[in-house]
């Protein structure tokens, strides 16, 4: 009984998390971004819960309560705060529309589950279901990094893509330890800060946070 | 051993760390010469104790770097010579460094970089005489390519410098690249460790063996110098500082020797006869060749590099003889034809890095290669004209300095070569001696116009005018060097009746060459066994001794009552005397331009200005004749335009959008996914 509820609670929260990603494919403003990244971010510490009680691994909570904090308020704030200061830019025309960009997805999901099929086969973890739509999210992730022409809808794009291998992590291993966990946060963070002050100064140069302008500054 | 190895680390780290530490100043100069010179010092005692003593030194750590056997080090006694080569070659080199380095220009040269580099260079390049196992030795060796490269490049602001630098990376990376593949063969998926190849090498099959050697030849003689690879000497040496120069030259290149005998004669064993020949004809053609473009240079340091592919193609005419004798069950010739070898090797360090330290004094006076611009000299710079002809007689094969006395030993080892039952064989060797007579001779022009030129007759320019400010005496560090090296070469000319039994230990492990040290009577003399010559250079310098006692004695005595006249030279009437009527480089070698204009190709432009009233008034007249080098045109631009061609392709790539990059990323990630999932279900 246990289990049945267990694998069934982490293939909704991966699914709910695979959505929010996807969600992103077919939005346009940045503010819809962020909150489509803050939902998802709020979904994955919800599974962190049911995954820490459940499996009963109590450091998990602590990892969910950290998680929260850092990408459930945090990052999305000083996204908030940046698309302020940056003036409204929209992403107005990716490098594969709307309609191409969610086939495509679709197409990736699946290769996600081809690719983790033997693994799932063999395993015989709770969370099993939900492995493919984690690697599924990760390809997601790095889908929007490569046709979305905004620096921030890069980030937005990074972040998902690390959301989706905090997701691989915790279900495939059930919280990994405190301290790389810790570690791992700490590193986004950096990350994030050192993309931030780039975009910055992108848009201090360009007059525009496009990431199509950097080829001019190929030699 | 172990303390005096232990030295020669701690030195050259010494010498690196104070250049790093203290940089420019004029202690940063001193201690990190001095470190540099304690190393070379310490190789030269270390590699003549492992050669005197016959125990040969091991240290290894196999802990250091773990993959691929770790790092293991052992000197034997033909790691011993070259190690003591280096250190003859670094310990005069050092000295000179320190006053050489003062001079530059503020700002012109990182002397903290050239001082960091030069000791890291010699540190490298005196542990692949160490190295024991593969690793190691493509290690130190990458080391010692890098580290010199930073050092052809310390001026940078030089016109034509990173150019060199360029010429010089890519042909000993392309070296490199041959030498990887030498040894991967050799090694054939077994133990990298030498002791374990000298065994495994003997399972190889003949034609694997034959492109394994070809590939090691090629790799090495890349870094030797020999025609056709010799293209970045003519560019390097000058570009590099003149003690650097020194160390490349007299050094460096004798490396591709080293690597070429511990592949080709060590761990390979030797091999047929068509390997020692093609080293003979190579070596023989670069001898040739390289005297020949230097007797055309007015750049005083170019000429110098092409002399030392000459020399390095004396080297090579040696030891292919040795191999070939080898092959040839002749082992008494082919150790002679290799003692030779080395002999000529470490002579060439002598007198190679005393002329290139005589040419950076010059440079340092005057400010110009260009001979043209110089000559003179011997009136600001006496001192620094006596090395300079110590070193030009040595080179020349003047008797009683060494360098004819190994020249002499190659000609005697060559003669039982002529008589080989193989007509081929036998013509190439009589065929080598002839080039090799006709090298020296060659090399004694080129060597009266780079002194004559340069020291002699009135100044041709202001800088080389005793007048101005610049054109002086070398300062007492450099003449220290110099003058160690012109002791060296009196040295190794004096007492080649203790040398030679010395290199017969050297060369005792080699393949073919059998035990060569019955077959000298050794005494004052140096008698080589029946069908050979005797030669006492000891007896000859002191009959010139005599002789040359004698002649001012006999002059001094016909002067007597007679007043000294000090006066011009005749000048065909004319009143006064131009430097425009001196000889110029130029044409000091115009007759051997006409002999060869063949070989030369030489481009004339005649260009001549009538009076717009009569031809018979000519206002000025212009000649313009250059040597193209259309040798390295028909072999090099091939190459380079292929590459280039390549890389415009390769160039797409770098698409400058930020996007592509990642999407590539992306794209093997999935491409990657999806052959597994091909591959394995």
């Amino acid at each position: 009984m246990n289990d049945a509820l267990f694998a069934q609670l982490s293939t909704l929260g991966s699914s709910l998390a695979l959505l929010f990603g996807i969600t992103l494919l077919w939005r346009r403003s940045l503010s819809a971004y962020i909150s489509a990244f803050r939902w998802q971010s709020a979904a994955l510490s919800a599974l962190l819960v049911a995954i820490g009680y459940l499996g009963d691994d109590p450091e998990l909570y602590f990892v969910a309560i950290f998680f929260a904090a850092l990408k459930v308020i945090a990052l999305p704030y000083y996204l908030t705060r940046m698309e302020k200061q940056l003036g409204g830019e929209r992403e107005s025309q990716p490098y594969v529309n709307v309609a191409t960009s969610l086939i495509l997805s679709g197409l990736l999901v699946l290769l996600a589950y081809a690719v983790t099929r033997p693994l799932v086969i063999v395993s015989t973890l709770p969370t099993r279901g939900g492995l493919p739509l984690a690697v599924g999210l990760i390809f997601v992730g790095l889908f929007v990094v490569v046709t979305r022409k905004k620096a921030l809808t890069q980030i937005v794009g990074f972040l998902v893509l690390e959301n989706g291998i905090a997701l691989l992590a915790a279900l495939a291993t059930f919280g990994i330890p405190l301290i790389v966990e810790l570690g791992v946060f700490l590193d986004v963070l950096m990350g994030f800060l050192v993309m931030q002050v780039f975009v910055y100064h992108i848009h201090g140069t360009f007059e525009s946070i496009d990431v199509d302008q950097l080829s001019e500054l190929r030699y | 051993m172990q303390p005096i190895f232990l030295l020669l680390i701690f030195s050259y780290c010494f010498g690196a760390l104070m250049a790093l530490l203290f940089g420019a100043s004029a202690l940063g100069r001193v201690l990190a010469g001095t470190g540099a010179a304690v190393g070379a010092g310490a190789g030269i005692l270390l590699g003549a104790g492992v050669i005197v003593s016959g125990a040969p030194f091991q240290w290894s750590a196999p802990g250091l770097l773990p993959t691929a056997g770790g790092l293991a080090l052992g000197l034997d006694a033909l790691g011993g010579f070259f190690l003591a080569l280096i250190g003859v070659g670094a310990l005069p080199a050092a000295i000179y460094g320190v006053g050489y380095s003062a001079a530059y220009a503020p700002g012109s040269v990182s002397l903290r970089q050239l001082g960091v580099m030069f000791n890291l260079f010699l540190l490298t390049m005196s542990l692949v005489t160490f190295a024991d196992n593969v690793l190691t030795f493509l290690l130190m060796w990458e080391g010692m390519s890098l580290t010199s490269y930073f050092l052809v490049v310390s001026e940078p602001g030089q016109p034509g410098t990173v150019r060199a630098g360029v010429w010089y990376a890519a042909m000993t990376h392309a070296g490199l690249a041959l030498l990887l593949a030498a040894f991967v063969l050799l090694i054939n998926g077994g133990s990298s460790a030498f002791a374990d190849l000298r065994v495994t090498a003997g399972e190889i099959t003949p034609g694997l063996r034959g492109a394994i050697f070809l590939l090691a030849f090629f790799g090495f003689g890349s870094k030797a110098g020999l025609i056709p690879l010799h293209v970045w000497l003519p560019r390097a040496h000058p570009a590099a500082p003149s003690h650097v120069s020194a160390l490349m030259s007299g050094v460096m290149i004798k490396m591709g020797v080293y690597g070429l005998l511990r592949v080709g004669l060590d761990l390979l064993g030797g091999g047929p006869t068509w390997w020692g020949a093609l080293v003979l004809a190579v070596g023989a053609a670069s001898a040739l060749l390289g005297i020949l473009f230097a007797l055309m240079e007015n750049d005083l340091k170019r000429l110098l590099a092409y002399s030392s592919v000459e020399n390095i193609g004396i080297v090579f005419i040696g030891v292919g003889a040795a191999m070939l004798f080898g092959a040839k069950g002749l082992p008494a010739a082919a150790g002679l034809a290799l003692i030779a070898a080395l002999y000529h090797a470490l002579n060439h360090t002598a007198f190679k890095g005393l002329l290139f330290l005589g040419a950076g004094a010059v440079l340092h006076a005057t400010h110009t290669r260009d001979m043209n611009r110089m000559g003179g000299l011997i009136r600001t710079m006496p001192r620094t004209a006596f090395f300079f002809l110590i070193g030009s007689l040595a080179i020349a094969g003047i008797p009683p300095l060494n360098g004819f006395v190994s020249e002499w030993l190659l000609f005697q080892s060559l003669l039982p070569g002529v008589g080989l039952a193989q007509p081929i064989v036998a013509a190439l060797v009589t065929l080598a001696i002839g080039m090799l007579a006709l090298t020296s001779g060659l090399a004694a022009a080129g060597f009266v116009k780079a002194f004559g030129i340069t020291f002699l007759a009135i100044p041709r320019s202001p800088e080389a005018a005793p007048t101005r400010q610049s054109s002086h005496e070398a300062a007492p560090s450099m003449q220290w060097g110099m003058g160690l090296l012109v002791a060296s070469c009196l040295l190794l000319a004096l007492t080649p009746t203790w040398i030679v039994p010395g290199l017969a230990r050297v060369i005792a492990g080699l393949a073919g060459v059998g035990d060569a040290l019955p077959s000298f009577t050794l005494g004052l003399s140096l008698h080589l066994g029946d069908g050979f010559a005797d030669v006492s250079p000891l007896l000859a310098a002191l009959g010139l001794l005599v002789v040359l006692g004698l002649a001012p004695g006999a002059m001094a005595l016909a002067r007597v009552n007679r007043s000294l006249r000090v006066s011009d030279s005749w000048g065909c009437g004319r009143v006064d005397q131009t430097p425009r009527m001196e000889y110029t480089a130029t044409s000091f070698a115009e007759p051997l331009r006409r002999v060869f204009a063949e070989l030369y190709r030489p481009t004339k432009e005649l260009t001549i200005d009538f009076h717009p009233e009569s031809r018979y008034f000519v206002q000025s007249i212009e000649y313009r004749s250059e040597i193209r080098g259309w040798f390295e045109e028909i072999l090099y631009l091939p190459v380079i335009s292929a590459i280039q061609w390549l890389s415009r392709y390769v160039r797409l790539l770098q698409s400058g959008s930020l996007h592509g990059y990642v999407s590539y990323l992306f794209v093997v990630l999935i491409l990657l996914l999806a052959t597994i999932l091909w591959s394995g279900g």
